[in-house]
């Protein structure tokens, strides 16, 4: 490329790098540093070196609170989302009647499941008198009190997420579509039953959107706020208090920015730390076409 | 008289160029609903006409404007005219260095329309950092209707409420309550039961510290656990089992299951309009337990106009206030979307215009009447109130004895205090 054409290209991407370093990678690096000091907005930050992350492990009783809470969601949310959302889309890859509309029908809670509208109607569903209670009412059950007992109230949180299954499903549909039909055919020649060539042909030429989807969902899933923030605010005894929601109070409620940049790093490198895991692991179950190790 | 001409011409331009000279342009930001930003509007355009000013509005909901304001004001970006919540005052302004003293425009600022008690609960350090807007409290109110139902007068006191509580459960159904204590009224109730029995505010003013003993707390707790127990209210897991909504949006309480609480005055209506038609709601004297010193009444200034001590135009800013709450233009325009100013002058103006509703009146006399310390802005700090709720609520579900929740509340309070220290 040419001089002129360098200056020219430069100036067509720097849009972007402006604000890739104004809005992304100077608040990302100055949250670091804010998290070794005391800052509470109307006073400069004092240096404190070590002590927020000291108080976060030692002292802090709601961190690790919120800590377990979060991991129980993510480690129960996820699996139960890529399965569910494996099972639809094989489903939906059969060559079914009105097969258009049933893709569409399972793809619009992910397009609204993240909506504050949709979680005020999750609150209503399963509020003490709302309709899941009404249902069990119906069939002689006695009614559930989902948010106010805190064993309760996460598993109706996790509910809600897996509920948004429609974009890993989308996905999924697109990777079982692209599988090649010679294969199925030849396994229907060698007699093998659907489980056997879902198990055998379908399963490992799909881990690749497999691990996709497992690493987006995760990272999604530590970042959970809407549902919880809306439906229980956190409660009840902090059994649905995910750490977003504690970065959140500490940093706009209290205004420690110090300390919910702290913990808004230790979230980070957990995510960094599981997906470093995720990608090593996937050496071991990630098939890609035309790898040497195949 | 072409020298008369010339006189007036050279006149007219002299003055013009003054008007100029004096015109601010100004900001103002606040919080509130629909109402209440078409009237400030209206009040701003007639005040900034009414001294050549400009003033920019710059309005939201309550949701995010503190996270706003604080933004600004470490920013230095603040508006000019800042409405400001009351407990905020010790974050921003401890050392009453946060906001321009209005003190120093007393020559502009009509501050005789304020009592001192009112003008003392804005001052930081000595410096007026506010001009209060009205006057709230908590008061009791309990639908009518369901003790009617029940064949019961309204309560007096808490011994005719806990009493009242047996007989609307046999009457109306067991999941039939006199008052609903959840959300923040665990940690008010409690406040208020401390204050009845030892005539003191949860902080001392001398120290600035807790100022209720472990035993004198405790026992505040355990009167809680007693209205639970007495099934006066429903328990903090059975509230939780609505999520999180608020207790107007209930239907418990549109249906009249949950017959009374004990809210600010000035939100009397937000929660009388769902009982239209089905109930009437009704303000009452404060409830006394035995053997109180004081009623106890949490009485406090809602929220502030401050000025924002980088302007350069404070002069100015200071007109505009004076406009808004204490000449009649403004305060007509303004109205009582404030609720019951705390200006005489204005809460004058507005009741003989007959613009405050009478139920409104009603609860604020019930508030200016109740007898009890004064309260220090800290009992709302964000983390006093957090860490007070949570002892409680893990009272609530039996996690913590009564004695450990106050034990957990003293130590967590007097920490947060601690970093308050001159």
């Amino acid at each position: 490329m040419g001089g002129e054409n360098r200056y020219l290209g430069l100036a067509y991407l720097s849009p972007y790098i402006v604000g890739l370093l104004v809005f992304t990678a100077f608040p990302f690096a100055y949250s670091f540093y804010l998290s070794f000091t005391d800052y509470s907005l109307m006073s400069s930050p004092e240096w404190v070196g070590l002590d927020n992350y000291t108080k976060l492990f030692t002292r802090d009783r709601t961190f690790d609170k919120s800590l377990k809470v979060t991991l129980i969601y993510v480690f129960s949310t996820v699996p139960l989302k890529l399965v569910f959302a494996l099972f639809i889309a094989v489903i939906l890859n059969y060559k079914l009647k009105a097969i258009n509309f049933f893709r569409t029908a399972y793809y619009v809670p992910s397009i609204l499941g993240g909506s504050i509208a949709i979680a005020v109607l999750w609150r209503y569903v399963f509020a003490d008198t709302g309709l899941v209670n009404m249902v069990l009412g119906a069939v002689g059950i006695e009614g559930i009190n989902w948010f106010g007992d805190p064993t309760n109230a996460l598993f109706t949180i996790t509910l809600l997420r897996c509920w948004q299954f429609g974009s890993a499903m989308v996905i999924f549909l697109a990777a079982l579509q692209g599988v090649d039909k010679s294969l199925y055919e030849a396994a229907a020649v060698d007699d093998a039953n659907q489980w056997q060539v879902f198990r055998h042909i379908t399963l490992p030429l799909i881990t690749p959107v497999i691990f996709f989807n497992l690493i987006m969902q995760s990272v999604q899933a530590f970042q959970e706020f809407n549902g919880p923030y809306i439906i229980t605010n956190g409660g009840p005894l902090k059994s649905t208090y995910l750490l977003p929601l504690y970065i959140y109070d500490k940093a706009f409620r209290n205004f420690e920015m110090g300390y919910a940049s702290a913990i808004a790093w230790i979230l980070f490198t957990m995510i960094m730390v599981l997906t470093v895991v995720a990608f090593w692991s996937s050496k071991k179950w990630v098939y890609y076409a035309g790898d040497k190790r195949s | 008289m072409k020298s008369t001409a010339t006189f007036l011409t050279i006149l007219a331009a002299a003055t013009a160029l003054s008007a100029s000279v004096n015109a601010a342009e100004l900001r103002m930001s606040w919080w509130g609903g629909g109402s209440r930003h078409e009237a400030t509007q209206a009040a701003l355009k007639i005040c900034g006409e009414k001294y050549g000013h400009t003033i920019n509005p710059e309005f939201t909901g309550w949701k995010g404007y503190l996270e706003k304001l604080t933004t600004q004001l470490a920013g230095g970006t603040e508006a000019d005219i800042m409405q400001v919540n009351w407990p905020w005052l010790p974050l921003f302004s401890f050392k009453g260095d946060g906001f321009a003293d209005l003190n120093s425009f007393k020559d502009t600022i009509d501050l005789s329309q304020w009592t001192d008690a009112q003008l003392d609960a804005a001052t930081m350090n000595g410096k007026l950092n506010g001009l209060p807007l009205a006057t709230t409290g908590r008061v009791f109110m309990f639908n009518k209707t369901v003790f009617d139902k029940a064949g019961l007068d309204l309560p007096k006191d808490w011994s005719e409420l806990i009493a009242d509580a047996a007989v609307i459960q046999e009457k109306l159904g067991e999941d039939s309550y006199p008052l609903e204590v959840t959300e923040d009224n665990p940690v008010l109730i409690i406040m208020l039961i401390a204050t009845q029995r030892t005539g003191k505010d949860m902080i001392d003013p001398a120290t600035n510290r807790m100022a209720w003993s472990l035993e004198e707390l405790t026992d505040a707790v355990k009167f809680y656990g007693n209205l639970v127990d007495k099934n006066v209210t429903r328990s903090w897991k059975s509230w939780a089992s609505e999520g999180n909504i608020k207790l107007y949006e209930s239907p418990k309480w549109s249906d009249g299951k949950i017959a009374g609480s004990y809210e600010w005055d000035s939100t009397y209506f937000k929660y009388a309009d769902p009982l239209e038609g089905k109930g009437e709601l009704v303000p009452v004297s404060m409830l006394k337990v035995d053997g109180a010193v004081t009623e106890g009444v949490y009485r406090k200034p809602s929220m502030v106009f401050s000025i924002s001590k980088r302007s350069e135009n404070q002069k100015a800013a200071a007109e505009i206030l004076n406009c808004l709450l204490t000449e009649k233009e403004g305060i007509e325009a303004l109205g009582a979307t404030r609720g019951l100013p705390a200006s005489k002058i204005a809460a004058q103006t507005l009741m003989d215009a007959g613009v405050v509703r009478p139920e409104l009146v009603s609860a604020n006399k019930i508030v200016m009447a109740g007898t009890g310390p004064t309260v220090s802005p800290f009992n709302e700090h964000p983390r006093i109130r957090e860490s007070f709720k949570d002892a409680i609520e893990m009272y609530a579900y039996g996690e913590f004895s009564a004695e450990e929740a106050a034990d957990e509340i003293i130590y967590n309070v007097n920490d947060i205090l601690e970093k308050y220290d001159q």
